[in-house]
């Protein structure tokens, strides 16, 4: 897989880690010469020079077609015109851009950026998560949050505790794809009866997710 | 509804000179973080706003979906591009200008947005007044 890296400091060095093994190729292009002779030491990666808004630099870079595009400036609105520069004119397939305020999240999105991460975003939607939620040990939206996932842990005193998937019927909603039973992870069907103390995985889109939490959560 | 409302992003020269002819003719706001160029604008009668362009609650709050014209003329080409973008995808401006530093990033603006750039203008001029042609 074909990976440009632009900009970022640190957080470049942690990109190029994961991702610096023989079945990527990896681009790394840097602004600050000193962040470049930082990475090319630390990560022993070809580092080019250059502004990652400009098209002819990044084709020297040789960031052509790649599969995925990531800006890590500490400005918003750079990562912005990296991301479009290298969709639009380079013909990359895939495009993050990291951003500072988390209103441009959906900003971005909706202006044809392919992923927007923004941690302080993410924090938001994870402390939103979890204190809405009682027994929720973890949650995670994927696909623009179209697909809510959510493991639950099934208490003494829930309705849900006993019965089997069938008598709950969820599954226009949603479904229970795993059940972690101790140190067993369990596939259900329909005949399987949840029990206490089971972690319960459910997957169900954004407009069915308050619905079917709800089901999990009511109390005998 | 429209009518006849100009926002203008950028309180430099450039901006305060296009907001000054344009005030007796339309409804200007003129917005910039920076307080000392918003208290700089000589002979401006029209609205001012101090902050952040890039916000859209404060574009909102300006009448951005009223506006008939749109001008960002701020020093970074990188916001102005993004301004361009919200104004003909988002909001529908029907006139939408931009000024860019560097005429190559014209490329990723739509077509619909006219582009300023001082470089190129130059360039005309001095191919225009000296005859000569010169190869970029």
């Amino acid at each position: 897989m074909k990976i440009v890296i632009a900009d970022g400091n640190h957080e470049a060095d942690y990109i190029i880690s994961l991702f610096n093994t023989k079945i990527n190729d990896l681009v790394v292009i840097n602004e600050d010469p000193d962040v470049c002779h930082y990475l090319s030491l630390m990560n022993d990666v070809p580092v080019m020079r250059g502004r990652c808004t400009r098209e002819n630099e990044l084709r020297m870079a040789g960031a052509e077609n790649c599969d995925l595009f990531i800006a890590l400036s500490e400005d918003d609105y750079k990562n912005y015109v990296a991301c479009r520069t290298a969709k639009q004119l380079l013909g990359a397939k895939r495009c993050i851009a990291t951003v500072i305020n988390p209103k441009n999240v959906k900003l971005f999105k909706k202006l044809g950026i392919d992923m927007v991460v923004c941690s302080t975003y993410l924090l938001g939607e994870q402390i939103r998560n979890l204190t809405s939620i009682e027994n929720m040990v973890n949650s995670l939206s994927i696909e623009d949050e179209q697909i809510f996932i959510a493991e639950i842990k099934i208490s003494e005193d829930l309705k849900v505790r006993g019965m089997s998937l069938k008598d709950i019927n969820i599954s226009d909603m949603g479904s229970v794809s795993s059940i972690t039973r101790g140190n067993k992870t369990i596939i259900p069907n329909g005949n399987t009866i949840i029990e206490t103390d089971d972690k319960v995985l459910i997957v169900t889109t954004e407009e069915n997710k308050n619905e079917i939490i709800k089901i999990f959560q009511r109390k005998r | 509804m429209r009518s006849n409302n100009t926002i203008i992003i950028g309180a430099g020269r450039l901006g305060g000179t296009i907001a000054r002819s344009l005030n007796d003719r339309s409804n200007v706001v003129i917005i910039d973080k920076n307080k000392d160029k918003i208290s700089k604008l000589q002979d401006y009668s029209g609205f001012v706003e101090v902050g952040d362009a890039t916000d859209i609650q404060l574009l909102e709050k300006n009448g951005i979906k009223e506006a008939d014209r749109f001008i960002a003329v701020t020093d970074d080409d990188n916001i102005n591009i993004f301004l361009a973008d919200l104004c003909v995808n988002v909001y529908d401006v029907p006139e939408v200008f931009i000024k860019l530093k560097d005429s190559r990033k014209r490329k990723l603006v739509d077509s619909r947005v006219n582009c300023i750039c001082p470089f190129d203008l130059s360039l005309d001029y001095f191919e225009n007044e000296s005859g000569n042609e010169v190869n970029v």
